[in-house]
């Protein structure tokens, strides 16, 4: 007896009734049972209690998944991934060659560095000394909240260690980035600043004015946010100008960079140019020892260039010296008879340009007039869309297989055509506006920087659960992760084909990315809405 | 315990000859199989994990996990039983990756002060709820009482193979059983706090 009013206690009655205890100890339960009618009355309830349990755990009355039809197959997608990480591996190439290098070349001629493109990016403390500080943390908020979303996402498969390998990455990329400078001497104009002559900033000078004249000598480099600037001083750095009217006839041993209305240059630049600017003019004094980069509506070049001119320009007129290679795309060009190009002339554009005779050029200019859309004819054209194709289909793969949930849930969802549609061209609108909005706020920043990077990533992903819906569609419901590998090959094969159609394809395009997006939303909503019960 | 009620009908000699059959990479007899035991390990997995999305990436992680392993089970042993086994070392660990052992390691049943149960009171219990309500409360219980009922009264799991699963000594695996009873019924009774019980509910190694 372990009770001390003479009964059993209900762990013992437990045992017994689940044949626990050693066989001595089952002959007393027995025996005191068939004279205690309280402990008989006690096994009994116990014992119908353990039959309800049974009856209810196993009973039958909940439907079974569709997909739960299908036998998950071993190896199924070992095709798939050779093929995906080939195809993968192609466009990688193909982006790389074809994209990638040739601007970073042409950004390393035209004195490109990773180093004042931040200092560009950043103007680390153009406003407030603590900005430093602010944009540390929101950074920090940003990344630990991506972080987060992305370890969210992934619980699931966080044993994985490619799924860690995956966010440490991305964060200590993140965190790798190389700090601005930030030293600098900072002025506001009230309504102007006036470097005289003779004065010099021996740090960068950060200056923010309505108007801005710089006569005196800037060590580092100058970065200015003014209406009007002029600049006659000796920069010894950069200028960095985002200004209405820019005017630079000061000796510059960096480089300039401007993003100006108005855009003239009558001195020497040591180093490269670049201008994006509806009017530029590089008069006659004007020498430039690098690459002149420039996206411009009307360009004038009368003076120097050591290097190469890379122009995006509605109209541009050549009548001074080009040591290297000209690339002009545009609509018109004129060389005039005192041009001197040392290099090769390739202009694409929709005029022929006009050139003197007197001009001397290196070789003869040559001329692409382009055709207006895709050049169907081109395999080129169709390498680029099998390689789009298989990138797409690499990423439903990954989906797939690290999320299949997810992935037949989204596909599911893409049945209902006109609420995914719908909630599609809601999100396709409202997102990036409510992100922009939030975004304002400097905290607001850790939310609206990953929403817009979700809704990027959800963009692409839309065609992947219409292409797998599609496939479905058309070659009925599969068996299995590789049947469903098929048929999201074929979906997106046919959505990439109907997207090459002329004109058709764009809205084709839109309504996929609508309805996918529309799906995914409906998707997670379902899922996150789901209810934490373990047994509906 | 007949574990054949909540799987497959299949007989022995098919069950067999099905096995081998996919061990010599049939993948006609690999869909049979699956067809005859994933709507009831789907059920398992609906009774242990929070939500039905969940139970159906368990159920296709758990047949990929069976067909990689169906090399080391032992044909003498009952094939559900090791089919149960695997499928519940699957849920645990994503419920103990989830939870990281919410549950205090408790060994005592000197800690665990139970009220003896009136008999009437239990039998109203079980006619005033249905199956979907039992499961319902079910979902409230800690994790290890879960895991310990559905093992025991859903998978028909014995003593030694649930001490296993849960690693637990067997010796303490009859007081989770009770406890997990009892909490279910407060669950359904709505007489007791199932969330504050919750640390008490472990068991020990």
């Amino acid at each position: 007896m372990n009770q001390s009013d003479g009964h059993f206690d209900e762990m013992t009655a437990l045992l017994y009734l689940e044949e626990q205890l050693d066989a001595g100890r089952a002959s007393e339960v027995r025996a005191h049972v068939g004279t205690c009618a309280a402990c008989r009355e006690l096994l009994h309830a116990l014992e119908t209690e353990g039959v309800w349990l049974r009856e209810a755990l196993s009973a039958e009355d909940e439907s079974i998944p569709a997909r739960m039809i299908a036998a998950p197959e071993r190896g199924a997608a070992h095709w798939g991934w050779i093929a995906a990480f080939g195809l993968g591996a192609g466009g990688a190439y193909t982006l790389w060659s074809g994209f990638v290098e040739p601007w970073l070349t042409q950004a390393s001629q035209a004195g490109f560095t990773q180093g004042n493109l931040l200092t560009m990016l950043f103007f680390t403390g153009a406003f407030w000394k603590g900005w430093d500080s602010m944009r540390s943390l929101t950074e920090f908020l940003a990344v630990a909240t991506l972080g987060t979303v992305a370890m969210w996402l992934l619980r699931r498969h966080w044993q994985r260690f490619t799924a860690i390998a995956f966010v440490a990455g991305g964060l200590a990329c993140a965190l790798a980035l190389p700090q601005p400078v930030a030293a600098a001497d900072v002025e506001r104009g009230n309504p102007s600043y006036t470097l005289a002559a003779g004065q010099e900033v021996k740090t960068d000078l950060i200056v923010t004015a309505e108007r801005a004249r710089i006569d005196g000598d800037v060590d580092g480099d100058l970065i200015v946010f003014c209406n009007t600037v002029s600049v006659s001083g000796h920069i010894k750095g950069d200028i960095i100008a985002f200004s209405q009217e820019l005017r630079v006839s000061g000796p510059v041993d960096g480089n300039v960079r401007s993003f100006s209305q108005a855009f003239t240059l009558n001195s020497t630049v040591g180093k490269n140019l670049m201008s994006w600017a509806q009017a530029a003019e590089l008069d006659e004094k004007a020498r430039v020892g690098g690459t002149v980069t420039m996206g411009v509506t009307n360009l004038v070049l009368n003076g120097s260039v050591g290097g190469d001119l890379l122009a995006l320009a509605h109209s541009a007129e050549i009548n001074g010296s080009l040591g290297h290679d000209v690339t002009i795309r545009g609509d018109q060009l004129t060389i005039g008879s005192t041009a001197v190009i040392a290099g090769q002339t390739k202009f694409t554009g929709t005029h022929q340009p006009d050139v003197s005779a007197s001009a001397k050029l290196g070789s003869p200019v040559q001329v692409t007039i382009p055709k207006r859309g895709p050049n169907y004819s081109g395999i080129r054209y169709y390498w680029h869309q099998v390689m789009f194709w298989g990138a797409s289909f690499l990423l439903g793969l990954v989906i797939l297989l690290l999320a299949p949930g997810f992935f037949f849930d989204t596909v599911q969802a893409s049945k209902r055509i006109g609420a995914a549609v719908g909630f599609g061209a809601l999100f396709l609108f409202a997102t990036p506006i409510a992100a922009i909005i939030v975004c304002i706020t400097i905290v607001g920043l850790s939310v609206g920087i990953p929403a817009i990077l979700f809704y990027g990533v959800a963009l692409y992903c839309a065609k992947i659960f219409v292409g797998a819906w599609l496939g479905e569609k058309l070659l009925g419901a599969g068996v299995g992760i590789g049947a469903a590998i098929g048929r999201l090959a074929l979906g997106l094969a046919i959505l990439r084909a109907l997207s090459m159609v002329p004109y058709a394809g764009f809205w084709v395009s839109l309504l996929v990315v609508m309805w996918g997006l529309g799906a995914v939303v409906l998707s997670l909503h379902r899922r996150m809405g789901a209810p934490a019960a373990v047994a509906a | 315990m007949d574990r054949q009620k909540t799987t497959g009908k299949m007989s022995n000699a098919d069950l067999a000859e099905v096995l081998s059959q996919v061990r010599a990479g049939d993948n006609d007899a690999w869909g049979e199989l699956y067809r005859q035991y994933a709507p009831a390990i789907f059920r398992f997995c609906r009774r242990l994990l929070p939500a039905r999305e969940d139970a159906e990436d368990a159920t296709t992680e758990i047949f990929m996990k069976v067909r990689q392993k169906l090399g080391t089970y032992d044909s003498s042993r009952p094939f559900t039983a090791w089919l149960y086994k695997v499928a519940s070392n699957h849920c645990w660990d994503t419920l103990r990756r989830r939870r990281i052992r919410q549950d205090l390691e408790t060994g005592d049943l000197d800690t665990l002060p139970l009220e003896h149960p009136d008999p009437s009171q239990l039998e109203r219990l079980q006619t005033e709820h249905t199956s979907k309500e039992v499961r319902g409360g079910l979902a409230q219980l800690p994790d290890r009482a879960r895991m310990a009922l559905v093992l025991r009264y859903f998978a028909e799991m014995s003593y030694d193979e649930i001490a296993d699963t849960l690693g637990v000594r067997r010796a303490f695996v009859g007081v989770l059983l009770l406890r997990a009873r009892h909490q279910l019924r407060d669950a359904l009774s709505g007489s007791g706090d199932v969330s504050t019980q919750r640390a008490s509910a472990g068991g020990a190694r």
